[in-house]
This record gives structure tokens, C-alpha cells and sequence, in this order.
């Protein structure tokens, strides 16, 4: 006898849903509201932008392998986007106004859908206006699939920002109007009759001369001073602290949502190991300190091993200004707070002197620390063509940054066998951690599981950081956006950047969309990141598998130099059309 | 030309250092403590594979062991059996936490000299110039007998006899590794 099967509703159902479980992913739906808030960094307050009433914003959590869906409402009276910046998703879903799509609108609820397919620390961000810098930033934390090569009892996002007094569209009308508006640290009289004590008063005159001359003022490791830094949204006095318990494995998520600001972190006392950087693990690196650009994320595991606190220490790179937060068994503990150090000065060597054979140069009086007088009066300046800078004379070592034992010519007697490849050699802004320890560089980080086979690039793409500080235009190959072509990019091929630091500032380089691989000179180990930066006067070359279809933003990620022209647009010619790709009315 | 040139104070250092890893320089029974190398009593002693009475699985991972702690007894011999599943070069070293940072101390020197690779270990120094230095210098080798090193893919031996000490870990101090959690306490069941 046949069986009677009733395929009523309640069976149907019951058998659609079960083939939905063993189908689809999770799938999770998060909603933000794009808010007006009020920040408060202690020494003042000011009105900003902030996600679900705060700044910043709350973290989100994804699951690797979920599909999610995020509603974003734009309670704001002018337009707005959200970025999730680190995140591999669909063009139309990487929120770039213009480039992804038309942004959203006030009042209007913008719906994201995407599959999450990595795992670990990121964050998103306004890319609209200057949002961004006034507040419009959170983080998200994905959790991964597999087992992590690491483990911990605690786990702590630590989301740095440089907080302002003036708002960023205020900040970037005084750069324009006077570029040195900011930077408070310039050097001062009673400094130039200091250097004129050491160095004999000619000389004192021709060296500032010869900053002039360059179109730089000496003091810039800093353009934008006057800040705030902020942990989690809190100053140092309103010192935010995460709890653990005596002998517990902590890992600290760093992101640095910073509009212009680079910091050094340290937690006097405690070592710490890096296990992931932006987003991606690394083999596991022990330091002391390391210093985090504007966009990266660190992931450190620190075992405070003391029933004690213990400072967060983050001093801006140009040591004028610090952050603070506290690991501590019990809230309202505190531990000392370290001093800043001395300020750093840029040298010749950041602006790119060392490299090359230049006419009329002495090398070996260049060490403007060294006691003995320098003698400028062999410098023809009328002879330096900063534009064509002696790096395509030199053939860049397998490692893919400057081999200066190698040239020929004498390496300043500052650098040692130990000294970071990703400085000009006899830098003033090389890092070295504050107990004398371990300072982390980029020449540290191995990728612990690659993304990719390795393989050679097909070409390479020369890309100049150029800027003119005294009238702040900052651009790629002397263009600034607005007036630059797209560059094209063909699907399936790897393309080797190679970018060329032509100023005095550090710039954190950011692609969209897609990653990229740096040549640390590690071959298939080489670290997978979103955000490189390029350290004054050097050359720095990564790679990126073009596995993105659509268009894409890249840019400096600091704030100001994005908005001025650091900034180019990647198109990817080929490659399976997205249904849900963004057409732009003109093409740029 | 690209070599690195090691200062004489810096070569008498890594050898004094080398001098201690070296069998020739282990002294049997009774060996002053504190570098260790496991002759302290205090851990165990190496184990004869007649007295063995239980056999361990570990394995290896990047960056962890399974299981994730083991109980002894006083006493007793056991043997390890030590896979390593993961993509990279794991140690398995039986000692107390004090012995452990000293060794790890050991083996990052090792990596900077270019003797342990994440994948492999190394008899020699890449880039040395035998000619230019004078004076033997011992073979660097990694064989104490309280510590095993595993390739990836490979599977190690380790017999050890416990001794009534508690506070003991089992630990891999490969740079970084044990800071990530590679490191699991061997309990002690009375």
C-alpha cells in the first residue's frame, strides 16, 4: 500500500527549509544610522559625524562565510557612504561615491549585500567629504571559519583617531590657503642659532636655504598638529581600559582610523607578539614597539603576567601629541605614563640625497648629526632634478628596495646591519623602540598562509608620490586626480607596483577591492595587506593579483592628501560582469 | 660585495653560545641547570624505551598542539610520538617556563644567524667564510634529548621518564610560537 504523503504547507515548508539550511550561508542583517553627534576628547568638544549616535561607531561582527546584508541610513542633511575598508567585496558594494556607486542620500537607507570571505581585523569609514576626519568610523571584527594559529583568552579592538578641534573641511581650507597652518613645530630662531653654533653660521644659512630651495620646511614629519589622539574614543585622561586577569593571553586589534596621524605603540613592560596585519596573519613576530600607519590594523597578543596595570602607550610620530589607554585587573587602575621622547627631524636622506650619484654632492659631510661642519658649499642645487631622482639609476636588488652596501658609495655611519630597509638610510624619522628592544618592520612580517601562488608579475606600474608642500598639492606622477586618466588593469594578470617617494612625508598607499602583496623580499612569503606605506625617500614595490572585476579607488589615506590628488582610479578591464555593477553617467 | 662580517667579540659570543648547545660540551648526570638543556634531574631524565608504560600522540599545528595538555605521573616513561600537520618547523621541548625563555633566547639567535629556517634547520651558517675565521667552531646542532624537532610532515620520537615536578610544559620555542599559545602544561597525577 502506497503511503499517504500530505505535502500540506507545514511539509513543504518544513522541506524547503531544509534545503535551505544545507544551501545557503549564514546570512546576517546589521543596520547603521549615519548620525550628527557629539564628540568629546576631553579638552574640548565639538560637533561630528558618528554611526548609531556614537564616534566610533560600534564594531561590527561578521562570521567568515556569511552573506551580509547592512542597512545603512543616512540621518545626515548631506550625502554620505560607508567603505569597509580591508574588505574584498563587489565593486557596487565598496561605497565610493563615483566610483561605486552615486553615494547615499539624506533620509535614504542604502541596503549592502555581500559574501564575507576572510576572517580578522578591519575597519570601515565615511568616503565622503571629510567625514571620515570628523568622526564617521567604526570597526569590524570577522570571525574565522578555521582554527586561528593563535590563541588568547581576551580579545580587545583598539581604535586609534587623531581627534581635531576644526573640522576637516576647515583643516583643508587653512592647507590651502597657508600649508605650514599646522605644523607648529617648525623650526624656531633660538634652533637656527643653535645649528649655527654647531655648524658654523654659513652653513646654518645654506641648510635652511637648501630646505627653501627644495620647496620643504624641515620640520614636516607632521603637517597636521593641534590634535587629540583618541583610544577607542577616549583621551588619555579619559583613559579607556580592558580588564584581564593576571597570567591571560590579550589580543589587542589595532586600527589606526586616523585622518593623518601615524603612532608608535608600546606598553611599557610587556612585549608584544604580532600575529596578523591588516587583517592577514603573519608568522608570529616578538617586539617591543611598532609603529602603525593612517588605514593598517595590527593584531598583537600581549600575557600581562602581573596583578598590575599596565599603560597603552601612543606617541604620534612626530611626538607631538600621545594617546593613552590601560590594561588593567580592575577598572580605575593606572600605570606611569611614559614621556614622548625627542621629536624627530627629517634629514637629507628623506629627501631622497642618499640614493644616486648627484653632481657636486659630498656624501660623507651629510651626517647633520656629526660635530664636524657640513660643507654645503659644494651643493649645485640648480643641478638637482628632483623630478628625475637618481632612483632609475640604480637597479633595484632582488629585495626590491635599495641595497646601498652594494652601490658602491658609503652607507651614513647612523645605519647598521640592523637598520629598517623601509627608511632612506640615515633617516630622521627610522624608528627604534624606546627601551632600546625590538622596533617592528615591515621586513618583519611573513605571511603565514599565502593568498596566492607565487608568481612573477606580468609588468610593472611606476607610480611617483609627488606634491608641492608650499601650496599643499599632493598627486601621483606629478597629476593630481582630477586631471588624471583611470589606470587600466587587465582581469587574470599581476601587476608589480612600484611606488617612488618623491616627498618629504610618509604616504599609506590604499587599493580597493583587491589585495596587496608586499615585496618585503620574503618570495611566496612576501605579507598580504591593503594599506603600504612609503617612508620619505624610498622606493617600495608590491604586488596585486587583478582577480576584481569593476572599478576601484587609490589613494594616499591621508585625509587632506587624498582631497588635494593623491588619488587615481583603477579600472579592470575583463573579468565576469556583476549584475549589480555601477555604470557612471560619464566616464572619468 | 654583500657578507657579513662578524666582529671577533661577536663570533667568541656565538660561540660560547654554540659551545653549549654542542654534545660535547653536556656532561653527564649532574649538569649545572639554568640553560636548559635537560640533565636537571629536577624535569626527568631521558627515558629507556624498555620502561615505557604509555605512548602519547601529539600533533603539531601552526601554531599549536593537540592536545592541549597532557597529565604524567612521577616516575612513569613515556613516550611521545610527535606529528607535525602544519606548513612550518615545530619544537616539542619538555622544561620548566624558565628553561623554555632561555631556549627561545637560543633559538632566535638561531634564525638570525640564518640556522633555523620556518621550515627547516640548518648545519651551517649561509654565507660563512671558513677561511677568514680562525679557531674551530663547533657544529650547531639541536639534539638534547628533552627536545625534539619536527619538519612538517614529519613524525619524531621523544622518550622521557617524569620526575615528581610539577609546574612543567610541554613547548615549542620556535620564535613566536610559544607567545601564541604553542605550549601546554604537563600535569602531574599522583
Amino acid at each position: 500500500m502506497k503511503p499517504a504523503i500530505k505535502f500540506g504547507a507545514g511539509m513543504a515548508v518544513g522541506a524547503i527549509a531544509l534545503l535551505g539550511v544545507a544551501g545557503t550561508a549564514h546570512a546576517a542583517e546589521y543596520a547603521l544610522t549615519v548620525d550628527k553627534v557629539v564628540i568629546d576628547a576631553g579638552t574640548f568638544k565639538k560637533e561630528g559625524i558618528g554611526y548609531n549616535g556614537a564616534s566610533p561607531g560600534p564594531v561590527l561582527r561578521f562570521r567568515e562565510g556569511e552573506d551580509v546584508t547592512i542597512k545603512v541610513t543616512n540621518n545626515l542633511d548631506e550625502d554620505t557612504s560607508v567603505h569597509w575598508h580591508g574588505l574584498i567585496v563587489p565593486t557596487a558594494q565598496d561605497g565610493v561615491p563615483e566610483i561605486s556607486y552615486d553615494g547615499i542620500k539624506p533620509g535614504q537607507t542604502f541596503t549592502y549585500r555581500f559574501p564575507v570571505k576572510q576572517s580578522g581585523t578591519y575597519w570601515f569609514h565615511s568616503h565622503s567629504g571629510f567625514q571620515e576626519p570628523d568622526g564617521a568610523y567604526g570597526a569590524i571584527v570577522i570571525e574565522p571559519k578555521k582554527r586561528e594559529p593563535f590563541r588568547y583568552d581576551r580579545d580587545y579592538v583598539v581604535q586609534l583617531t587623531d581627534k581635531h578641534s576644526h573640522s576637516g573641511a576647515r583643516i583643508m581650507r587653512n592647507f590651502k590657503m597657508k600649508p605650514d597652518y599646522y605644523n607648529r613645530q617648525q623650526q624656531t630662531l633660538g634652533d637656527f642659532i643653535d645649528d649655527a653654533k654647531k655648524m658654523g653660521l654659513g652653513a646654518a644659512v645654506d641648510d635652511r636655504m637648501g630646505w627653501g630651495d627644495m620647496r620643504m620646511m624641515a620640520a614636516d614629519v607632521e603637517d597636521l598638529q593641534g590634535f587629540v589622539p583618541l583610544i577607542n574614543g577616549k583621551s588619555a585622561s579619559q583613559n579607556w581600559t580592558g580588564l584581564f586577569k593576571a597570567g591571560e593571553r590579550v589580543r589587542l586589534r589595532f586600527i589606526n582610523s586616523s585622518a593623518m596621524t601615524y603612532f608608535d605603540i608600546r606598553i611599557p613592560g610587556l612585549p608584544m607578539t604580532v600575529v596578523s596585519a591588516d587583517g592577514n596573519n603573519v608568522q608570529p613576530v616578538k617586539v617591543d614597539e611598532f609603529r602603525i600607519a593612517v588605514a593598517e590594523t595590527y593584531d598583537v597578543i600581549v600575557r600581562p603576567d602581573e596583578d598590575k596595570a599596565y599603560t597603552i602607550f601612543a606617541r604620534s610620530m612626530g611626538r607631538s601629541a600621545f594617546g593613552r589607554a590601560t590594561l588593567a585587573p580592575r577598572e580605575g587602575m593606572e600605570a606611569p605614563v611614559p614621556e614622548p621622547g625627542r621629536r624627530p627631524l627629517l634629514t637629507m636622506a628623506d629627501m631622497g640625497m642618499s640614493h644616486g650619484d648627484m653632481p657636486g654632492m659630498n656624501h660623507a659631510a651629510m651626517d647633520h648629526g656629526a660635530s664636524a661642519s657640513v660643507d654645503h658649499s659644494t651643493m649645485d642645487h640648480s643641478k638637482m632634478d628632483h623630478s628625475a631622482s637618481g632612483h632609475a639609476a640604480s637597479a633595484p636588488s632582488a629585495m626590491g628596495v635599495m641595497d646601498h652596501a652594494a652601490m658602491g658609495h658609503g652607507v651614513p655611519a647612523k645605519t647598521s646591519r640592523h637598520a629598517d630597509r623601509f627608511y632612506a638610510p640615515g633617516s630622521g624619522i627610522a624608528p627604534v623602540a624606546a627601551n632600546g628592544g625590538k622596533f617592528l618592520s615591515y621586513a618583519d612580517l611573513k605571511a603565514q598562509k599565502p593568498l596566492y601562488d607565487h608568481r612573477s608579475a606580468g609588468r610593472e606600474i611606476e607610480l611617483r608620490l609627488t606634491g608641492n608642500m608650499e601650496r599643499y598639492v599632493w598627486s601621483v606622477n606629478g597629476v593630481k586626480y582630477a586631471d588624471a586618466d583611470p589606470i587600466r588593469l587587465r582581469y587574470g594578470e599581476r601587476v608589480r607596483f612600484k611606488f617612488v617617494n618623491e616627498t618629504m612625508m610618509s604616504h599609506p598607499m590604499h587599493l580597493h577591492g583587491m589585495w596587496s602583496i608586499l615585496d618585503t623580499g620574503a618570495g611566496k612569503w612576501n605579507p598580504v595587506k591593503h594599506t603600504i606605506s612609503v617612508a620619505p625617500g624610498t622606493t617600495v614595490f608590491m604586488e596585486t593579483e587583478v582577480d576584481a572585476p569593476g572599478q576601484w579607488a587609490f589613494h594616499c589615506h591621508l585625509s587632506y592628501h587624498a582631497a588635494a590628488g593623491m588619488f587615481r582610479k583603477i579600472v579592470v578591464e575583463g573579468g565576469p560582469k556583476t549584475s549589480s555593477a555601477f555604470t557612471p553617467e560619464k566616464e572619468g | 660585495m654583500t657578507f657579513h662580517r662578524f666582529s671577533t667579540h661577536f663570533l667568541a659570543t656565538l660561540a660560547a653560545g654554540m659551545l653549549v648547545l654542542s654534545p660535547s660540551a653536556r656532561a653527564s648526570g649532574d649538569h649545572p641547570g639554568g640553560h636548559g638543556h635537560g640533565h636537571d634531574a629536577a624535569i626527568g631524565s631521558p627515558g629507556k624505551k624498555a620502561e615505557v608504560t604509555r605512548t602519547v600522540t601529539v600533533t603539531m599545528g601552526d601554531n599549536f598542539f593537540e592536545p592541549e595538555s597532557v597529565t604524567v605521573k612521577a616516575g612513569e616513561t613515556v613516550r611521545f610520538v610527535i606529528k607535525n600537520g602544519g606548513d612550518f618547523l615545530h619544537e616539542f621541548n619538555i622544561g620548566s617556563p624558565a628553561m623554555h625563555a632561555a631556549h627561545q633566547k637560543e633559538m632566535a639567535a638561531m634564525v638570525e644567524h640564518g640556522l633555523l629556517t620556518p621550515t627547516e634547520m640548518r648545519t651551517e651558517m649561509p654565507h660563512m667564510d671558513h677561511s677568514k675565521m680562525s679557531g674551530a667552531m663547533p657544529a650547531m646542532k639541536h639534539d638534547d634529548p628533552n627536545s625534539v624537532l619536527v619538519k612538517p610532515g614529519e613524525t619524531r620520537e621523544l622518550i622521557w621518564k617524569f620526575a615528581a615536578t610539577t609546574g612543567l610544559e610541554f613547548a615549542c620555542n620556535v620564535p613566536g610560537h610559544y607567545e601564541a599559545g604553542m605550549v601546554g602544561p604537563l600535569k602531574l597525577d599522583h
